[in-house]
């Protein structure tokens, strides 16, 4: 049983992070916190694990939480961490040992288990989550959905009463999120409570008993798993939440190759050093004003493509032509950009302006303002890239790519963890581009995405 | 991690002989020793699977003689004063690198954190060690991102290296501080001895390798 009466909580020099919320979970329950980002659901999360108030420094709390009849400010977290697991959103930063198998002990280990004991869950670890494929690995090896299932197991073996997922799916594509959706119904079956905050939604449909829509820090409305996944089209997104059912219908797919106007792929192969092939004769094209989707599993070369076509790997065989002329791979590096999916990587000055010139150095003020204007940043140009949101860093990177004059930009996994207003505002950004005449491909897992900002679809 | 076939050291083994490495550095053996140490370092180097490897550390021993004895000696005296100390320093150094190779390649982090523990050494080092050790894989594949974003930001020269410090540091901080929750919502800093799944013995591969250190280090100090 999990009590939250009565608490309000603000991050340190912030106030009404959140506000009077009073939230029983009865054993064996499974709820889900949703909302739009800055909701506070996040921070239900960290009220149940203890990471606020242990973790959190110079915040202000008031209000009782207990877990599992502990109180949670009054209890050491190593203590809490028996009872309570919680696995993260981001996989790469969830691990300390570099291979799998030391991953899966480490919680216990840390409990001081008997090796025997540990020895013997770790092997129902890997039969009840099926992980053969995830034994002694490289973790440096595994792809984020490897993670993340990897991170979900190591809590598994720890076997607390309460898993707390927050954002678990954000950087995972659409077979890692159906695995995760089967692993909280073991979860449920055995007995134990699970709370999950999340964007993504679909994948709970049928397995959460209650859901709690959060808002400004309140807990606005409170659903059955029946009543919320039965809410009306237009009042779900009216409280900017992200699509209930998997998206479904399909979009044309690519055009062949040879367009003379746009990107134009023509018997593409690529791999690295003497392995085989990633991919092998790719063909295919993108027009201007069209937006195109990558799509496929992890491991099928998305990832390589994208390098490819940015001129940051070689080729084996092939051409990709632009207008109907040739780009050779140094060509290519200057016509096209990507969009990172940790957009962090590509903001280099230390301000927006300046950045702006760096991109461009004979850039005008004017130029780079009106750029700015475009993509509603022109209010941040002396701030420093790293002050801003996360969609704005990611708008900011398009700018510089836009001042620049790249032809070619390609977006990857740009909506992974948004909610609904975010990703829409990504795929206006998207139809702006495409319109102003620039060939726009986006790599991703995102279905809804695709279904509002593609025309058509290249599956890998 | 490890190929079934291949013999197996300690990791307290492995790092006995990197002491005993640095040892013998330092004494400077009788040349037939010194040999004597490097062939056993590079055929125990092979037993444990990484035959090419061992090849390569012998032909560099060789080179380096080479460029000892018959090369430098007709070189004008500029470049040999030069090369002789760089040469003399590698050669010294070579076992230390043969036995650090190893252990890098072939000894899983998590034994060698056990080994730390079962002789004692303070947890906080072991925490350092450990941290560090994960840390550098992190930085290669960061790294790895970063440049790619240089290559299409049209980012050159002295810029690069701000370029690339900058956005790593701040990567540092957030994995730092999503590391440390993680961590500690899985109970690190339980006060309770920590366990292993891993046990480890040293068996007679490993006292082979131990007794054959200690005679060649008494062999050279006696000698010497």
């Amino acid at each position: 049983m999990i009590s939250i009466e009565n608490v309000s909580f603000g991050y340190s020099g912030e106030k009404g992070t959140l506000r009077d919320i009073t939230l029983r979970i009865k054993d064996g329950e499974c709820v889900l916190l949703c909302g739009e980002s800055g909701c506070g659901k996040t921070t239900v999360t960290k009220l149940i694990n203890g990471l606020i108030p242990h973790f959190t420094d110079g915040c202000s709390l008031a209000g009782k939480v207990s877990a599992e009849g502990l109180p949670v400010d009054e209890t050491e977290l190593y203590e809490l961490a028996k009872r309570v697991g919680s696995v993260f959103q981001n996989p790469k930063s969830q691990f300390f040992n570099l291979d799998s198998d030391s991953e899966l002990a480490f919680g216990l280990e840390n409990q001081g288990a008997d090796p025997a004991f540990i020895r013997t869950r770790l092997k129902e670890t890997i039969q009840n989550l099926q992980l053969t494929s995830l034994q002694g690995r490289n973790i440096f090896s595994m792809s984020g959905g490897e993670k993340q299932l990897l991170a979900f197991a190591s809590v598994y073996t720890m076997n607390p009463a309460v898993f707390v997922l927050d954002e678990p799916t954000a950087n995972l594509d659409e077979d890692a999120v159906t695995r995760l959706g089967e692993q909280i119904r073991l979860l449920k079956r055995q007995g134990h409570t699970v709370i999950i905050a999340e964007h993504r939604l679909w994948f709970l449909s049928g397995l959460i008993d209650r859901a709690v829509f959060l808002k400004d820090g309140k807990i606005a409305r409170s659903f059955t798993g029946a009543q919320f996944f039965s809410l009306p089209e237009r009042e779900r997104i009216g409280m900017g939440l992200r699509a209930l059912t998997p998206s479904s219908g399909s979009l044309p797919s690519a055009l062949p190759c040879g367009t003379a106007e746009g990107l134009s792929v023509e018997g593409l192969t690529c791999g690295f050093g003497r392995e085989e092939p990633v991919f092998r004769s790719l063909s295919f094209s993108a027009v201007t004003g069209e937006v195109l989707a990558v799509c496929g599993k992890n491991g099928v070369g998305k990832t390589t493509l994208t390098r490819c076509l940015c001129g940051l790997t070689r080729e084996r065989a092939g051409a990709v032509r632009l207008s109907g002329k040739l780009f050779n791979r140094k060509q290519r590096t200057r016509a096209a950009f990507c969009v990172m999916q940790d957009v962090n990587h590509q903001l280099f000055s230390d301000s927006v302006m300046g950045e702006c010139l760096l991109a461009d150095p004979d850039c005008t003020n004017a130029r780079a303002e009106d750029v700015l204007n475009l993509f509603g940043l022109l209010l941040f140009r002396d701030k420093h890239p790293m002050a801003l949101s996360g969609g704005q860093k990611q708008r900011l990177a398009v700018a510089t790519a836009v001042l620049s004059g790249k032809e070619l930009l390609i977006f990857d996994e740009p909506t992974s963890g948004l909610d609904y207003a975010h990703m829409m505002e990504v795929s206006s950004i998207i139809r702006k581009l495409a319109k102003e005449g620039r060939i726009v491909l986006i790599v991703t897992h995102d279905r809804e995405l695709i279904h509002c900002a593609c025309d058509r679809v290249l599956e890998l | 991690m490890n190929k079934p076939s291949c013999l197996h050291i300690d990791p307290r083994t492995g790092l006995l002989l990197l002491v005993m490495s640095n040892i013998l550095a330092f004494i400077q053996p009788s040349f037939p020793l010194e040999l004597g140490w490097i062939i056993f370092l590079c055929l125990l180097t092979a037993l444990c699977g990484c035959g090419k490897a061992a090849v390569k550390w012998l032909l560099v021993f060789g080179l380096i003689l080479c460029l000892q004895f018959y090369i430098l000696p007709a070189s004008p005296k500029l470049i040999a004063t030069g090369c002789s100390i760089f040469a003399n320093y590698t050669r010294r150094m070579l076992s230390c690198a043969i036995v650090g190779m190893l252990m890098v390649k072939r000894t899983p982090l998590r034994e060698l954190i056990v080994g730390l523990r079962t002789w004692h050494f303070p947890q906080k080092l072991i925490v350092a060690v450990s941290v560090t050790l994960r840390y550098f894989p992190a930085i290669r594949e960061e790294t790895g991102y970063i440049r790619d974003a240089m290559k299409l930001r049209n980012i050159h020269g002295l810029q690069k290296v701000e370029a690339l410090v900058v956005p790593l540091m701040i990567s540092a901080t957030s994995t730092a501080e999503e590391l440390s929750a993680a961590a500690v919502t899985r109970g690190i800093e339980n006060p309770a001895p920590k366990t292993s799944v891993v046990e480890l013995r040293l068996n007679a591969a490993d006292w082979t390798c131990i007794v054959t250190g200690v005679l060649f280090t008494a062999a050279s100090y006696l000698t010497s």
